[in-house]
C-alpha cells in the first residue's frame, strides 16, 4: 500500500514537473491505475469493492487522460506545451510537503491517521495539486491538477479511513468524469476561440 | 422518503426529454416543463403547509426552491425565444439535472450527500452557463467550475476526516447522517472537529459565495442564461450556506474554540456584506451589479445563522425565501433589460420610465426591495437579523453591517435613478444608440 502511496507522490511530483502535456497525460494514467490498484487491495474483496476498482481506472486511467490525450492531438505541438513554472513555485512546494509533517504531528494524539507514511503521500501529492493549480499556465494543467488533487484525496481517505464509503466514491467518480468532460470540451472551444491554451487570456471578465 | 418522491420531478423531466424530444417542438417542450414544475411547486406548498408549525426547515427550503424553479421554468421559455442560437434540448437537459440537483442538497440529510449533489449542481449549471456560447461564457463556466471543485475538495477533506473518526461504528455512508454525526460529535477529537469546521466551511463557503472565496460569482451569474442566474443566486447560494449550517448545528466545536463554525459564518459574512456593497458602487453591468448584491445578501444570511439559535435560523430562512424571490425576479428582468437595450452595460440602460414604464415599476419594485426599503419585505427580514444580532450583543457586526446596508440603499439607488429618469439626451453617445435602437 505504502508503495503505492509513493509512486503517487512521484506521479504527482512529475506532473509539477513536467511541462510537456503529453507525459501529464501518462502520469495522470498512472495514478488512476494506482488509485484502481489501491481500491481493490484496500478492503476485503467484494462484487461492490471491485466495481468501484474498474469505474476508478475506467475513469481515472482511460477516460479522463484519453479524452486528454484526443483533444490534444488535434492542435498544433506548441499548444502541447505549458509554460516553465516560476521559481516560487518550487519554494512553495518544497515548504508546503515540509509541513506535512507538522500536521501528521498535530493529529497524532488523536488517533486519526491509520497509516501516517501513506497520509504524508496523500497529503504531499494533494499539496503538490495545488500548486500546480496556481502555477501552471496551461487550461489542461489545470484539469490535470484537479483530478490529481482529487487522486490524492482518495489516497489520504485511505489512510485515515480505510476506505470512503461505496455511494461517495461512485458519486465523486460520476461528478469528476463529468467535470472532467467538460471542461476538456471548454479547452477545445477556448483554444478554437481565442487561439490560445494560457489560462491568462480568460481575463476578460473583471470588477 | 418525501425528499426522493420531489426528487422524481426533475427525473421525470430528464427520461421524458430523453425519451421523447422529438415528439414535441421546443415551444412545445417550454410549456411543457413549465406546467410541470409549476405543478411539482404547488404540490410541495401543499406539502409544505402542514408542516410549518414543526419548525422542520427542510420542507420550508424544497417549496422555495420548487417555487423558484417554476419561475425559471417560465422565463427560460421567453428567454430562449430572445436567444434563438442556444439549443433548446440540451438547455433543458442540462436545466432538468441542475433542478435535480438543487431539491437534492435542500433535502439532503447526509453530509456526504450534499457534498456531492453541490458538486453536481456545480457541473450542471456550468454546462448551462457553456451554452451561452461566447467567449465571455466560456470564461465565466471555466473559472467557475475550477474554483468550485477545489472549494468543495476542501471541504470533502473535512468530511474524510469525520467519517475517519466515526469509521468504528461500521455503518457505512449513514456515518456521515446529520443525526448520526450528532449523536457521536462527543466522540470525535475536538482538534479534528475543529479542522473539519474550518475545511466545510470554506469549501461549502466557496460554492455559497462568502468572500474572499467568492471570486467566481460575479463571473458565473452575470454571463448564465437569465433564468439560470436566478437559480444559482435566488437558490444556490443559499442552499450552500443551509448545508453548513447543518454541518455546524450537528458537529459543534469545543466550548471557546475561536475558530468555530458559528464564529466563521459571522466573520465570512460580515466580510461579504461589506465587500458586496462596497463593490455595488463601481458597477458597470447590469447582472454584475444583481451578482454582487447577492454576495452582500448572502453575508446577511451567514450572519443570522452565526448567531445559531432556532430563532436566527427562521429569520434567516425568511431572508433566503424573500432575497430568492426577489433576485430572481430581478435576473429575469435584467436579462430582457438587456435585450431590449442591445447591452448589459448600465450607462446604456436609461430613461426605462419613458420607454417601458411597465417594466420601469416591476423593475424600481425590485431593486428597492432590494435595497431593503419598507414596508418591501426585505426591510422586516433585515430588521430582525439585526434584532437578533443585538439581542447576543453583537455590536460591532450591528454597527459594520448596518454601515454596509446603508451603503448598499444608496447604491442601488444610485443605479436605479439613472436606469429609470436619466436623460439619453444629455448623452450624445447614449441618444446616438437610443435612436439607431429606437
Amino acid at each position: 500500500m505504502n508503495d503505492l502511496g509513493l509512486l503517487l507522490l512521484v506521479s504527482a511530483m512529475a506532473l509539477l514537473w513536467s511541462r510537456n502535456m503529453q507525459y501529464a497525460v501518462w502520469f495522470l494514467a498512472t495514478q488512476g491505475a494506482v488509485l484502481s490498484i489501491m481500491v481493490w487491495t484496500s478492503t476485503p474483496l467484494t462484487p461492490i469493492s471491485a466495481l468501484v476498482a474498474v469505474a476508478t481506472l475506467g475513469v481515472k486511467g482511460v477516460l479522463i487522460p484519453g479524452l486528454i490525450h484526443r483533444i490534444m492531438r488535434t492542435w498544433p505541438a506548441r499548444f502541447r506545451q505549458d509554460y516553465p513554472l516560476p521559481l516560487w513555485a518550487y519554494g512553495l512546494a518544497a515548504g508546503l510537503v515540509l509541513s506535512v509533517g507538522h500536521v501528521i504531528h498535530l493529529l497524532g494524539p488523536t488517533a486519526l491517521i491509520q497509516n501516517a507514511l501513506l497520509f504524508f503521500y496523500a497529503l504531499s501529492s494533494i499539496h503538490l495539486g495545488f500548486v500546480m493549480i496556481v502555477a501552471r499556465r496551461h487550461l489542461l494543467s489545470q484539469l490535470v491538477s484537479l483530478v490529481a488533487i482529487e487522486n490524492a484525496l482518495v489516497v489520504l481517505a485511505v489512510s485515515v479511513a480505510g476506505s470512503l464509503p461505496t455511494f461517495v466514491e461512485l458519486g465523486m467518480l460520476i461528478d469528476v468524469g463529468i467535470a472532467a468532460t467538460l471542461m476538456v470540451w471548454m479547452s477545445h472551444r477556448i483554444h478554437h476561440e481565442l487561439k490560445t491554451t494560457d489560462v491568462i487570456a480568460l481575463r476578460r471578465l473583471r470588477g | 422518503m418525501a425528499e426522493s418522491f420531489m426528487l422524481s420531478g426533475p427525473v421525470l423531466v430528464f427520461f421524458a426529454y430523453l425519451s421523447g424530444r422529438r415528439r414535441l417542438t421546443a415551444i412545445g417542450w417550454s410549456y411543457a416543463v413549465a406546467i410541470w414544475v409549476s405543478l411539482w411547486a404547488i404540490a410541495s406548498l401543499v406539502r409544505v403547509w402542514p408542516t410549518l408549525a414543526t419548525g422542520h426547515i427542510t420542507p420550508i427550503i424544497i417549496a422555495i426552491t420548487n417555487v423558484i424553479a417554476a419561475s425559471s421554468a417560465w422565463d427560460s421559455r421567453l428567454w430562449l425565444r430572445e436567444h434563438p442560437h442556444v439549443q433548446p434540448y440540451r438547455y433543458y437537459l442540462w436545466w432538468s439535472l441542475f433542478w435535480a440537483s438543487l431539491i437534492g442538497i435542500a433535502g439532503a440529510h447526509n453530509l456526504g450527500l450534499a457534498w456531492l449533489m453541490v458538486e453536481f449542481s456545480t457541473l450542471t449549471s456550468g454546462a448551462l452557463i457553456i451554452e451561452v456560447g461566447d467567449r465571455q461564457a466560456l470564461e465565466a463556466a471555466w473559472k467557475y467550475i475550477l474554483i468550485a471543485s477545489v472549494g468543495l475538495i476542501l471541504g470533502l477533506i473535512g468530511i474524510v476526516f469525520l467519517y475517519a473518526s466515526l469509521k468504528y461504528q461500521n455503518i457505512g455512508w449513514s456515518t456521515l447522517n446529520y443525526t448520526n454525526l450528532h449523536a457521536n460529535f462527543y466522540r470525535i477529537a475536538p482538534i479534528v472537529r475543529t479542522v473539519a469546521t474550518l475545511f466545510v466551511v470554506c469549501g461549502f463557503g466557496t460554492k455559497a459565495g462568502l468572500v474572499p472565496f467568492h471570486t467566481w460569482l460575479p463571473d458565473a451569474h452575470s454571463k448564465a442564461p437569465s433564468p439560470v442566474s436566478g437559480l444559482l443566486s435566488g437558490v444556490l447560494l443559499g442552499l450552500a450556506l443551509f448545508t453548513v449550517r447543518r454541518f455546524v448545528a450537528a458537529v459543534p466545536t469545543a466550548r471557546g474554540v475561536w475558530m468555530s463554525g458559528d464564529h466563521l459564518l459571522t466573520a465570512f459574512g460580515t466580510l461579504s456584506v461589506v465587500v458586496g456593497s462596497l463593490a455595488l458602487f463601481v458597477q458597470r453591468d447590469i447582472k454584475r451589479l444583481l451578482a454582487y448584491s447577492s454576495v452582500e445578501q448572502i453575508g446577511l444570511i451567514a450572519i443570522a445563522l452565526g448567531i445559531g439559535t432556532p430563532a436566527s435560523v427562521t429569520v434567516a430562512l425568511l431572508q433566503f425565501a424573500l432575497h430568492g424571490v426577489i433576485k430572481s425576479g430581478l435576473f429575469y428582468g435584467a436579462g430582457h433589460l438587456s435585450i431590449q437595450y442591445q447591452t448589459n452595460r448600465l450607462n446604456k440602460i436609461t430613461g426605462l420610465l419613458t420607454r417601458s414604464p411597465g417594466l420601469a415599476i416591476a423593475w424600481a419594485l425590485g431593486v428597492l426591495a432590494l435595497a431593503g426599503l419598507p414596508p418591501l419585505g426585505l426591510a422586516y427580514s433585515e430588521w430582525l437579523i439585526f434584532r437578533q444580532l443585538w439581542q447576543h450583543h453583537a455590536y460591532l457586526v450591528v454597527a459594520v453591517a448596518a454601515l454596509s446596508l446603508t451603503l448598499t440603499f444608496a447604491a442601488l439607488t444610485y443605479h436605479l435613478i439613472r436606469t429609470l429618469w436619466q436623460d439619453i439626451d444629455a448623452d450624445p453617445a447614449a441618444a446616438e444608440f437610443g435612436q439607431e435602437v429606437g
